[in-house]
């Protein structure tokens, strides 16, 4: 057991956090004066300013887009409540390159909104795609979710009996809102800041797409400094400096969402929404509804849409033409691999990788472990909270001169879900608890029959979603394949991310599509096994 | 038969150290606070864990080194922990699936089995639709399914409510009387532990402190903290007059008791004790001790007066018929013949 406890350690200290470690440790052992220049230097202070300011205008943007949405959810009860909140995760296995394709269907010169303005006679066009607003609007789409999530279920859990106290004691209305519910969803409020704020800052396929020469955050100018001048040292030099600006604020997430998921006690009945109850409730919630669709739904629903439009222009005939470009030769030289071989690649290397990951983390999850649950977790997350740029560069460090670039790439994408995974397990295993296995055990089974019977069935749920996010995470990855992949290696948002960049954007829309095909039919199947109930057929195989 | 033999289990700050034998058939309880070390005596006993001394004896057979699963033990947890992904049937029949009874005999068992509990229409049900009741009926069928020589019961009362607690009490005895299975029942609740018991250990800080029938240990406590374990007590200071070793007598101011010794010890003349009555002990008579009332509590099928006697204070049970007594009032309070015990006092 113990052994099995040190192997698990040693096999995660090396393929988790021995690549930071290695970028860090590298970095520290810069000479000063270089350390001097570069904080000085224009390139580390325009990144910084940039870094800083997008991101809170990204973390307060978020934050106004949510506060509504997280209104109603966690305060009225609806038909398909459960629907939207799982609609929720969607941002978390959402590749950068299809929202980045997305907003260049929606918001791009040729878009719809544009092909609104011009119907409506507005007299002016949307032009700031490639730029602040392009980036903040991505970034927006990218976080509010997570606010909507964390600030409705805080406000979900508020005991109806701190209000009515209040009311009794003669507060009105919107004085019990701020002095008894704002000060109670604040830590809720200011994670969700806090969140947004550490992804903005973290952005690399936005940014490195969107922001052009102009705008570049620090993992952009890892990717950069590595890819177009090979210059390592300059690129552990931003990933210190990321790491020591990200790392304190890391932290305090972390104790905000451990007392966030303390304080969720209360399970209370919410009201209804409906239009007999409260008409001006549905009209604000249905205006929501409309706006979060057009404006964040619309850029993802524009890729299915466009992929079948000549040319991916709006108003023009419907076609295959798109979709059969990509097997044409032509497509080998634009993406760099057949599109046969690219999805193979980017499936074959997703599931392995996916595969790979769950298993990992099902191992740890299952550990007796001296360390708290939420120690661990915050180790667990430690790295790749502060960067994975930082992560794939020190994969690169250690093993670039002797492992092929996809051996790499599947190192640095096995661990990319790993956090997440970790997490989704290791809350399951303690849900199960022990008692049922020690149930099971009393009852005579021994420990190999107490897993197939109890552990497993049970866990499998856990398991398949666990599979699914680290199937979807690496199968959306772009920064691993482009920083370690060599060119050689070739998955299908690198394919589009070409394809942008050649301007190529009907064939792009195509894939982008075949993405998402291949996305939803792995999730599907995934989730279908995880909770196929498999008890009925082992039941009869006994009898 | 069970026979638990010197076992103790240490933990940093507490040692748990506990000897006792369980007769066949018998419905055995070990009763105390939270923390006492009671459901680790049972996890002990089941084979959870391992003592660090001690053996355990089932039927002639010492399964101290022997897994959970070999132990022929049958364990029903606190809150049932019955297989959420099983039905009621496939929960009853695990134990013998997992030992490869044969399909025919297995079935066969479980369908007694839960004509037995009154349970047969359930059989199909998920374990999530079951009512309190009926889960604990489950938990028992599925405990005894692989016929085990002894079934532990952990606290399995403790999440509901009274109502409910005192009917699937009453049908717990009642099974265990028809099946005729033995039981080791854990309880912090003396009310679970004095209706149900053949037989009962007061427990406190990992020992065991007395073993007896109910009456025995409710009636002649061997020590204050037995007493104060099960039920309430009235203390009351006093020095001893007179001792023999079937009576003793004792002096509580200017007034004289008569009292039975409590301890095993013999007390000594002048020695300082506290005499022991339960509420129920006293009587308001026209002679006795002088005390005064400072208010009740009615509860229906009696009334409990709190009364100051000067060096001490307490609660004396009067049954609805008697007289009422008003609070300020001064009343004599009489011990009734047997109901005094005498326990040595630290001065």
């Amino acid at each position: 057991m113990r052994s099995n406890r040190a192997c698990w350690g040693l096999l995660i200290f090396i393929g988790f956090y021995l690549p930071f470690v290695v970028v860090l440790l590298g970095a520290f052992a810069e000479p000063w004066p270089r350390w001097a220049a570069f904080f000085s230097s224009p390139v580390f202070l325009r990144a910084l300013a940039f870094s800083l300011a997008q991101a809170v205008v990204s973390a307060a943007g978020s934050l106004l887009v949510a506060l509504p949405g997280a209104y109603f959810l966690g305060n009225y009860s609806f038909p398909g409540k459960r629907l939207v909140r799982s609609l929720l995760v969607i941002p978390f296995v959402l590749p950068g390159i299809l929202v980045v394709l997305g907003l260049i269907v929606f918001y791009g010169r040729n878009g719809t909104l544009n092909g609104w303005l011009e119907t409506l006679g507005a007299g002016f066009r949307f032009t700031g795609l490639y730029g602040w607003p392009g980036i903040i609007l991505a970034h927006i789409l990218y976080n509010f979710p997570l606010g909507v999530r964390a600030i409705s279920e805080s406000w979900e859990g508020l005991d109806p009996a701190y209000r009515e106290a209040s009311s009794v004691l003669g507060a009105h209305r919107w004085q019990t809102f701020c002095r008894v519910t704002l000060p109670l969803l604040l830590p809720a409020v200011t994670y969700s800041f806090l969140m947004a704020f550490v992804y903005s800052f973290l952005s690399f396929t936005v940014v490195l797409v969107l922001g052009g020469l102009r705008f570049r955050t620090f993992e952009v100018l890892i990717y950069t400094v590595l890819n177009k001048r090979l210059d390592f040292s300059a690129a552990r030099m931003f990933a210190a400096a990321q790491f020591a600006l990200l790392a304190g604020l890391l932290l305090i997430t972390h104790r905000l969402s451990r007392s966030l998921r303390h304080g969720l006690q209360v399970v209370r009945h919410l009201p209804g929404l409906s239009w007999r109850q409260s008409k001006l409730g549905m009209l604000g919630f249905l205006n929501y509804l409309v706006l979060i669709g057009i404006f964040f739904g619309g850029p993802l629903a524009g890729i299915l849409g466009r992929s079948f439009r000549e040319r991916g222009l709006p108003d023009t005939p419907l076609t295959l033409a798109n979709y059969r470009a990509l097997l044409e030769p032509g497509f080998h030289y634009l993406a760099g691999k057949d599109f046969w071989i690219i999805t193979g690649v980017s499936l074959l290397l997703a599931l392995t990788a996916g595969l790979v990951c769950t298993a990992l983390a099902y191992w740890g999850a299952r550990r007796e472990s001296s360390l708290s649950s939420d120690r661990w977790d915050l180790l667990a997350q430690a790295p790749l909270g502060v960067s994975f740029l930082t992560f794939t560069l020190g994969v690169y460090t250690l093993a670039g001169q002797w492992l092929p670039p996809l051996a790499q790439v599947f190192w640095a994408q096995v661990f990319l879900g790993f956090p997440l995974v970790y997490a989704r397990l290791r809350l399951a295993r303690e849900e199960l608890g022990d008692e049922l296995l020690e149930a099971a055990a009393v009852l005579g089974a021994d420990p190999r029959r107490r897993w197939r019977d109890i552990e497993w069935p049970l866990l499998r749920p856990a398991l398949g979603t666990g599979f699914a996010y680290a199937t979807a995470l690496a199968l959306g990855d772009l920064s691993a394949v482009l920083v370690l992949g060599e060119g050689q290696v070739t998955t299908l948002p690198v394919a589009i991310y070409r394809l942008i960049g050649q301007y190529r954007f009907p064939q792009a829309l195509a894939l982008g599509t075949v993405f998402v095909l291949c996305a939803t039919l792995l999730f599907l199947g995934i989730e279908v096994w995880a909770r196929m109930d498999w008890r009925r057929k082992g039941a009869t195989k006994d009898a | 038969m069970l026979k638990v033999a010197d076992l103790v289990r240490d933990y940093p700050e507490f040692r748990l150290q506990a000897g006792f034998t369980v007769g066949e058939g018998e419905f055995f309880s070990l009763l105390g606070p939270s923390g006492c070390g009671k459901t680790t005596l049972l996890r002990l006993i089941s084979g959870l864990e391992r003592p660090e001394n001690g053996r355990i004896i089932l039927n002639e057979q010492d399964v101290t080194d022997l897994p959970p699963s070999r132990r022929r033990i049958g364990l029903v947890f606190q809150d049932y922990a019955l297989f959420p992904h099983m039905t009621v049937e496939e929960n009853v029949g695990y134990g013998l699936a997992v030992q490869n009874v044969p399909v025919t005999e297995r079935n066969k068992r479980i369908r007694r089995l839960l004509e037995q509990f009154e349970i047969g229409q359930l059989a199909r049900r998920e374990v999530g639709q079951l009512s309190g009741g009926e889960r604990q009926r489950v938990a028992l069928a599925r405990a005894l399914a692989p016929e085990p020589l002894v079934v532990l019961l952990d606290e399995p009362f403790s999440a509901l409510d009274y109502g409910l607690r005192r009917r699937l009490r009453e049908e717990l005895r009642l099974l265990q009387r028809r099946i005729g299975f033995t039981a080791v029942f854990v309880t912090h609740h003396q009310e679970d532990a004095l209706a149900l018991s053949d037989r009962l250990a007061v427990m406190a800080n990992g020992r065991i402190l007395q073993v007896g029938s109910p009456k025995e240990v409710y009636e002649r406590p061997e020590s204050l903290e037995v007493a104060g374990l099960l039920g309430e007590a009235n203390l009351l200071p006093g020095r001893v007059e007179e001792s023999t070793e079937a009576e003793v007598r004792v002096m509580l101011g200017n007034v004289e008791l008569v009292g039975i010794p409590g301890g095993k010890e013999r007390l000594t003349v002048g020695q300082p004790v506290w005499v022991l009555v339960r509420p129920e002990g006293w009587t308001i008579h026209e002679t006795g001790l002088v005390a005064r009332v400072v208010g009740w509590e009615y509860l229906g099928h009696s009334t409990v007066y709190l009364v100051e006697g000067g060096a001490w204070s307490g609660r004396v049970l009067a049954g609805n018929g008697e007289e009422v007594v008003a609070v300020g009032q001064e009343v004599r309070l009489a011990i009734r013949p047997g109901q005094a015990r005498v326990f040595a006092r630290e001065d």
